[in-house]
């Protein structure tokens, strides 16, 4: 099968690369909001793609579906639910200040990542799925539990915002009926 | 916690739009996907024919009727010409009679067809109910233009009875209609009646309470399906339907259901009426022979019939001169749309439609 | 009679495969191989689309008491190529206000998951484009996709009722989802692999998928439907309400697209249904005389037609209606499936019993899913049957003695601008 340092790879890596980063930095750049979360979208997907590089096929399958598929759409909503005029990407008044500090967590962050001895996985598994499933469930049990009562308590939270209240009377639809 | 709250918005329903039966715009002013408002502009079809019938003569005048509700020539034409026989005092012949009873129901049939049809279509079905139904009205247009000529706009009655007798080849194929026509009113609602989703879209949506329903003029189905027994040709008769045995279908909620379903029973009883009429059709002429230019004593008539939509009204002033001085149309269709705004607010735009749909409205009734 | 595989089988492939491995990297291998595989998803994706279109006209037709298009060519056999030349020649019409660079991108976009979804299918038993370990979640995840797209064609077409349809639809995408994704669980861990061919293996030593866990197929028969858009569900493009939703200031081919790619949708719905839960290219023994993909294809026409049936047939359910129908019927039920079926294998592991407690697993199921489908159905429909369906004869007029009205029972009149 093919390893990490084949050609194909290598050209896969540095295409998802460009992808991803080029798409962050348009991210920060581009004056329509819209735009920008369009942008993040792909960078998401790009991150999947070096994921794939990687061998990590569920992780990037995991990542098109609640990144690209879910919380771009969060993050799509809750812009359209600010007025228009309050969309405006780029009169942001301390991009400079802000600027700077990103550049220097990511300077951080590359070194960080260079410098670190990586332990690499044994080649052994064949199924990804199988091995985290097994991890979520022996070691990671905690957090995985955690994670659920944070995700129940999120689904209360936005059902409790969005009831109508007593003043505004009656199903958001009026008399038709609910199912 | 401030309350998120987003701006009205106002959306035009119309006046092009694949369900508004006609050119014919609501104005709804949505809050998320439920109307606070609904103001109605109509006007888009308007032809000014009430001004324009004072030039021509009264026979003139019948092919306008055609045009008024075009998916009704026939009980338009009767109405008018029952309005002129009352004001200048004609006696029409029995077997004119018979055969304006005959054709005001066949037409009540397609008409209640094309409604049901194009209701639930506006629910969702993707024409087919509506097809099936369009099958028997193709047989009844095909009646018609065996008789008199045309499909739709048909022009067939006359002031003192109707223009043609019918053709030897219509008893046949009118007695085998209504043969099959009860099977075909069961197929229809055994595709439509017992289904959820039409359930679902219909039961309990712009429900017209009766005393409302009262109040405000409304007549035909929708004063039916309130569950309010009032039909024309009982509490008033005209032609012969005095001696036809019929009944009357009432609703019990008052819902777009409701009104569904008083519409398919309709077309049965239309069916008992045409079978009995048939049966009881005397020979003789089919018009009063009248001078070229009809002048009626001045004076003034309003004669009513049942039209399939509700109560279909003429009113006609008339100076002693060949033309009239004043006509005017009560249209069940613009009365009933009084009543939209009250069954819609509150609803989503789809239960708009719905309501719309069932209302069974012709803008060209509306409009003029 | 000889049997067809022969003839058809992709052998030669697998020889120029042999071949070219030793001669050149495997990298470039697997570059051939998958263009080769590309080329024939996208040959079937193409002339499938054009059979759809054709086959959607006259079994909506036949349905509707009609012919369906009969004058372009036999049968209007060449109605789709008729349709396709007409969309292409039409003016492309862009509203001025609309985004232009967004305006374009939708058609494309929401064409790449409709053809990334044929790749895992089996077509046969050596015959998969990519046989991922995670098959099942790449299915979900591209699906996920095309909700993106939808919403940047409604977003960028500047119109409100644009805005509305593509409202509407991510709602009820996003809602339908959930059900599907734990209808989906429910097969995994039968067959303990999440990869598709390696399902239809296992459908093969065996039986149906379908026998042992029918609530899934039921809850992916209608996820599907929303997820496709297609009536009954079909809020998106409901021509009724809201004109064409979505789709309404897309005209000419990129509107031929949108139109193309609920086909082939429909087509890899079919196909996962097919593969997933009624055996792919497997038969019960057939395969060896029809060559497999045949099969294959015969199946997701099948439940294409399925498809077909239930636009011809049912009216439209509204939007909270649908909504109500994913969160309140279809997420208690995939629930209870998966902790049905998931009780059922650590039954079958722990206690390590052999294939044959499959069977009464299936009995137990179907059973299982008839009654809680019959209880959720009565319970949630009992609202519709408390006023019966007929009307009330009446013999003669009586108007009701009616209570003189508190106040005018209508509303005030609006106010006229000044």
């Amino acid at each position: 099968m093919t390893g990490i340092d084949d050609t194909a790879v290598v050209i896969a890596f540095w295409v998802m690369a460009v992808v991803t980063i080029g798409s962050a930095l348009m991210v920060a750049t581009v004056h329509d909001l819209i735009h920008a979360v369009l942008f993040l979208i792909l960078s998401f997907v790009g991150i999947a793609g070096l994921y794939i590089t990687l061998s990590a096929d569920f992780v990037a399958m995991v990542q098109i579906l609640i990144y690209a598929g879910a919380i771009s759409v969060l993050m799509l909503f809750s812009i359209l639910l600010t007025p228009r005029s309050a969309r405006d990407n780029a009169g942001v008044s301390y991009s400079a200040p802000i600027a700077s500090v990103a550049i220097l967590v990511a300077v951080v962050l590359i070194y960080a990542g260079l410098s670190t001895d990586w332990a690499y996985a044994s080649n052994g598994f064949t199924s990804t799925a199988r091995e985290i499933g097994n991890a979520l469930l022996d070691p990671y049990a905690l957090p995985f539990e955690v994670a659920s009562v944070l995700l129940v308590v999120a689904m209360v939270g936005a059902i409790v915002l969005v009831r109508p209240t007593h003043e505004a009377g009656g199903t958001p639809l009026g008399e038709g009926e609910q199912f | 916690m401030t309350e998120l709250r987003t701006p009205p918005y106002v959306v035009n329903i119309g006046p092009q739009h694949p369900s508004t039966h006609g050119v014919f715009r609501v104005k709804a002013t949505l809050d998320g996907e439920r109307i606070i408002d609904a103001e109605m502009v109509l006007g888009y079809l308007h032809r000014s024919m009430e001004k324009l019938a004072e030039e021509r003569t009264f026979t003139q005048n019948i092919p306008f009727t055609d045009r008024m509700d075009y998916l009704a020539a026939m009980t338009g034409n009767l109405g008018y010409c029952l309005a002129v026989e009352k004001l200048a005092g004609i006696e029409v012949p029995e077997r004119a009679q018979y055969l304006r009873v005959i054709f005001a129901e066949l037409q009540r049939i397609a008409s209640h067809c094309m409604a049901n049809g194009t209701f639930v279509n506006d629910c969702g079905a993707w024409q087919t109910p509506l097809m099936y139904m369009f099958r028997e009205r193709e047989r009844i247009l095909d009646l018609f233009e065996m008789t008199c000529g045309a499909r739709l706009t048909t022009n067939y009655m006359r002031i003192g009875g109707v223009s043609f007798d019918v053709p030897d080849e219509f008893y046949p194929a009118v007695n085998s209609l209504m043969a099959e026509m009860p099977d075909r009113i069961a197929e229809y609602e055994g595709l439509t009646l017992d289904n959820e989703i039409l359930l679902a879209r219909a039961r309990d949506i712009g429900v017209l309470r009766p005393d409302v329903a009262i109040n405000s003029s409304a007549t035909g189905p929708l004063l039916r399906g309130s569950g309010i027994a009032w039909d024309v040709r009982k509490a008033d008769p005209y032609c012969v339907y005095d001696r036809m045995e019929f009944d009357i279908p009432i609703g019990r909620n008052g819902d777009c259901f409701d009104r569904f379903i008083v519409r398919m029973e309709e077309m049965r009883q239309s069916v008992r009426i045409i079978k009995q009429a048939l049966e009881q059709l005397p020979a003789g002429p089919v018009n009063v022979p009248l001078p070229l230019a009809l002048k009626p004593p001045p004076g003034e008539a309003y004669a009513r019939i049942e039209s399939p939509k509700g109560e279909l009204g003429f009113y006609l002033v008339s100076d002693g001169g060949p033309t009239p001085y004043r006509w005017h149309v009560r249209s069940p269709s613009y009365i009933n749309l009084t009543v939209l705004k009250d069954m819609v607010v509150g609803l989503s735009i789809a239960d708009a439609i719905v309501s719309l749909g069932s209302i069974d409205i012709n803008v060209g009734e509306i409009d003029r | 009679m000889a049997p067809l595989l022969n003839w058809y089988d992709f052998d030669p492939f697998h020889d120029l495969y042999h071949w070219l491995d030793k001669h050149v990297e495997s990298w470039v291998v697997y570059l051939v191989a998958a263009v080769i595989g590309s080329a024939g998803i996208l040959t079937f994706v193409g002339l499938g689309a054009l059979v759809n279109v054709w086959l959607e006209r006259r079994l909506i037709g036949r349905i509707q008491v009609r012919r369906g298009p009969n004058r372009v060519g036999p049968f209007g056999l060449v109605q789709p190529v008729a349709d396709a030349i007409k969309l292409i020649q039409k003016e492309v019409l862009q509203p001025d206000a609309a985004d232009s660079r967004l305006f374009n991108l939708p058609p494309i976009i929401v064409f790449i998951p409709a053809m990334l979804t044929f790749a895992v299918f089996a077509w046969a038993p050596d015959l998969v484009l990519a046989n991922l370990d995670a098959g099942v979640l790449y299915l979900l995840a591209i699906s996920s996709i095309t909700a993106l797209a939808i919403f940047i064609a409604g977003w960028s077409s500047n119109n409100k009722y644009a805005l509305l349809g593509a409202m509407r639809v991510i709602a009820m995408m996003i809602s339908y989802e959930v059900p599907m994704v734990m209808c989906f669980l429910a097969p995994v861990l039968l067959a303990g692999t999440m990869s598709v061919a390696g399902l239809v293996q296992w459908q093969q030593h065996h039986f149906l998928l379908a026998a042992f866990v029918p609530m899934s197929v039921l809850i992916y028969g209608l996820s599907a439907t929303a997820e496709l858009n297609r009536t009954p569900a079909d809020i998106a493009e409901a021509e009724s309400e809201i004109v064409a939703g979505y789709h309404t200031e897309y005209s000419g081919m990129k509107f031929g697209l949108f139109y193309a790619v609920e086909l082939i949708n429909s087509l890899a719905v079919s196909g996962i249904m097919a593969s997933l839960f009624f055996g792919g290219w497997w038969l019960f023994g057939v395969e060896k005389v029809i060559p497999a993909w045949i099969i294959f294809i015969l199946k997701i026409y099948f439940f294409y037609f399925g498809l077909i049936w239930l636009r011809g047939t049912l009216p439209r359910f509204r939007i909270d209606q649908l909504m109500g129908l994913a969160w309140k019927m279809l997420l208690p039920l995939a629930l209870i499936n998966v902790a049905v079926i998931a009780t059922e294998v650590l039954i079958w592991q722990e206690a390590d019993l052999g294939g044959w407690v499959l069977a009464p697993y299936a009995v137990v199921n179907i059973a299982l899913t008839a009654a809680l489908v019959v209880v959720f159905f009565r319970i949630v429909t009992a609202r519709f049957y408390r006023l019966p369906t007929r009307v009330i004869l009446v013999r003669d007029i009586q108007v009701p003695a009616l209570p003189a009205p508190a106040s005018s029972a209508l509303r005030p009149p609006t106010p006229l601008p000044q």
